[in-house]
């Protein structure tokens, strides 16, 4: 029973991370109709900025998350600026951003791989390696950590996205992209300020998972399937379904890893399934987007 | 005629230059002729059908296992043996195809990269079968009729195989078939409005294309004489995407063209940059697909225009 409640607090947590990737495909996919590979990248890039401030310079924790944080949403911005808009504004087929977004997927694991060299380098976590028990939940402080981050920014997705003018307005683009312009809404401002907030999101799952898997330069890729899958088993349209699809996932792979009886090499296929199963049976995922009210 | 002329011409100087070769240029020489290949198959499917799937690769990574595990497991003698590995292609094909192409746009590129994935986890626990992370090695090409196949004129057989896949995609191309591919790639209720049964379009599109990927790779198992699962990975996949769109998406030439760019150009840059030739693979597809969305033909086709305007 303990074991169980143990595993129950580590996939919740690795749930978590996959929604928050999830959710970073989803800020981005929801106005634009945009799917960028390149998140699992971000994440990535966050973790070695991790490494950077915290493991080498030492900067306090807080300080060292809010300044990756603030350079990932730069980070995003720029991969708008440079790479999506000019195609976008010149009525480039839709797929065109996506393929952009390809080779950056390249071109940043590589600019890592470059600068960093190919061995993994340590990131610390938050309050240090420790084990926390809440009654009979047990797990490591970083486990914790991030499922109350995680909590926070799916809180704060959520208030945004029903409780603001802004969120309505990228829900308005998510709708109809020509109406939404036609009442005023600034299209280029809302893609800008997607892009920087999925940046910010990834590299912030970056972040929390780089003290378990260290960073890596290979590290986005994975990331990025599994972000995606979440994002197929929960639907694009709801923010709470990134989250939830990204539980499904991670309590999935690791109740297999843990109880069924097959090898851990074809336990990793377990999310590949999962998400060719979703893509055929149900490619809506499993919550639907909100109608457009009147 | 003239076309079957060119293709003779083609056979005769391509494999009269296998026969030139020292033994490393050989082993290059024989990998562009497959990768050409590859991007041609490919170029039809994403290119021309307008279909964007990761699983080219792994089609030929099937092809490559299949025909090992058909000869030296199954036992079964060598055109049988090709036979049933080009059957077991078109079956997984279709068994990928006729539910993964209802799906709309990238969330196709999304399954076939999920089976991508699922190739090589099955690869790497397929024991004995596979060989496992080791992969299978330690074999040769059976004789043929009694004559043994190797040095210049397996190169030969690469030669006519290419040029095999180029002749069945041209005709491909220029029959109502690629023309449906096309009006299916543009615009779909069009092409349903004009007749054209769009599902099934799609199907055959991407089991032909994949079926021939995947007697390249039964093609390429005996050049190196070992198979493992890393060949098969995600980044080939990647870079064969790159190798069509660089070079020019739904033209053959094209796709000639970004196949041999890309393929020879870690060659050149190595010296230079050692292994980070994959960042200007990235940087390159990122400017051709900002700054030259027809690929590199598109130049040309430019500076033909030009020419004859002047």
């Amino acid at each position: 029973m303990n074991d169980f409640l143990e595993l129950v607090v580590g996939a919740t947590a690795s749930g978590c991370i996959y929604g928050l990737v999830a959710l970073s495909y989803l800020l981005v996919t929801r106005p634009t109709g945009i799917i960028n590979f390149a998140v699992g990248e971000w994440s990535m890039v966050a973790a070695f900025g991790g490494f950077m401030l915290l493991s080498r310079w030492e900067l306090p924790y807080p300080v060292g998350m809010l300044v990756v944080v603030a350079a990932m949403f730069g980070v995003g911005w720029a991969t708008e600026r440079f790479t999506v808009r000019p195609l976008v504004e010149r009525g480039a087929p839709p797929l065109a951003p996506i393929l952009a977004l390809l080779g950056m997927l390249v071109v940043f694991r590589e600019l890592v791989s470059l600068g960093f060299g190919p061995d993994p380098q340590p990131v610390p976590p938050s309050f240090g390696f420790g084990r926390l028990e809440l009654g009979p939940l047990a797990g490591s402080y970083q486990s914790f950590f991030i499922i109350t981050m995680a909590g926070a920014v799916f809180g704060a997705a959520w208030w945004f996205f029903e409780r603001t003018l802004a969120g309505k307005s990228f829900e308005a683009v998510a709708i109809d992209r020509r109406a939404a312009a036609l009442m005023g809404i600034n299209l280029r401002l809302v893609t800008s300020l997607a892009f920087a907030a999925s940046a910010g999101v990834a590299g912030l799952a970056g972040l929390l998972v780089a003290p378990n898997v260290s960073a890596h330069y290979l590290m986005g890729l994975p990331l990025a399937i599994q972000g995606f899958t979440a994002l197929v088993i929960g639907g694009v349209g709801r923010v709470e379904g990134a989250l939830l699809g990204g539980l499904i996932l991670a309590f999935a792979e690791q109740f297999t890893v843990r109880y069924a009886p097959v090898p851990p090499g074809l336990a990793m296929g377990v999310p590949l399934v999962l998400l060719i199963v979703f893509l055929l049976i149900r490619p809506t995922g499993l919550l639907l987007p909100r109608e457009a009210r009147a | 005629m003239k076309s079957l002329l060119g293709f003779v011409v083609a056979a005769v100087v391509l494999s009269a230059v296998a026969f030139m070769l020292g033994s490393y240029q050989t082993d290059i020489y024989r990998k562009l002729l497959l990768w050409t290949t590859l991007a041609l198959s490919y170029n039809f499917l994403f290119g021309i059908a307008g279909q964007v799937a990761f699983s080219h690769f792994t089609f030929y990574g099937i092809g490559a296992y299949a025909i090992l595990i058909l000869l030296f497991q199954v036992g079964l003698p060598l055109p049988l043996a090709v036979l049933a590995g080009i059957a077991l292609c078109v079956v997984l094909a279709l068994v990928v195809a006729i539910p993964a192409t209802r799906l709309e746009g990238f969330y196709l590129a999304l399954a076939t990269l999920a089976f991508a994935q699922l190739f090589i986890v099955v690869l790497n626990e397929g024991r004995t079968v596979t060989g496992a992370a080791g992969g299978l090695a330690n074999y040769r090409l059976p004789d043929v009729f009694g004559v043994r196949v190797t040095g210049p004129w397996y190169t030969v057989v690469i030669v006519l195989l290419l040029l095999g896949t180029l002749a069945v995609l041209w005709r491909l191309d220029r029959s109502w078939f690629g023309r449906a591919c096309r009006a299916v790639r543009d615009n779909p209720e069009a092409a349903r409005a004009m007749g054209v049964d769009v599902a099934r379009t799609k199907i055959i599109a991407y089991t032909i294309t994949s079926a021939m990927a995947g007697v390249a790779g039964m093609v390429y198992a005996f050049v190196d004489n070992t198979v493992n699962p890393p060949i098969f990975g995600l980044p080939n996949s990647f870079l064969l995407l790159f190798m069509v769109i660089v070079g020019g998406s739904g033209r053959h030439a094209g796709a000639i063209i970004g196949a041999a760019l890309l393929y020879l150009m870690p060659f050149v840059l190595s010296p230079l940059i050692g292994h980070h030739h994959a960042l200007v693979f990235g940087v390159v597809m990122v400017a051709v697909v900002l700054f030259q969305p027809k690929g590199l033909i598109g130049l040309w086709d430019a500076l033909m225009a030009r020419r004859r305007a002047a």
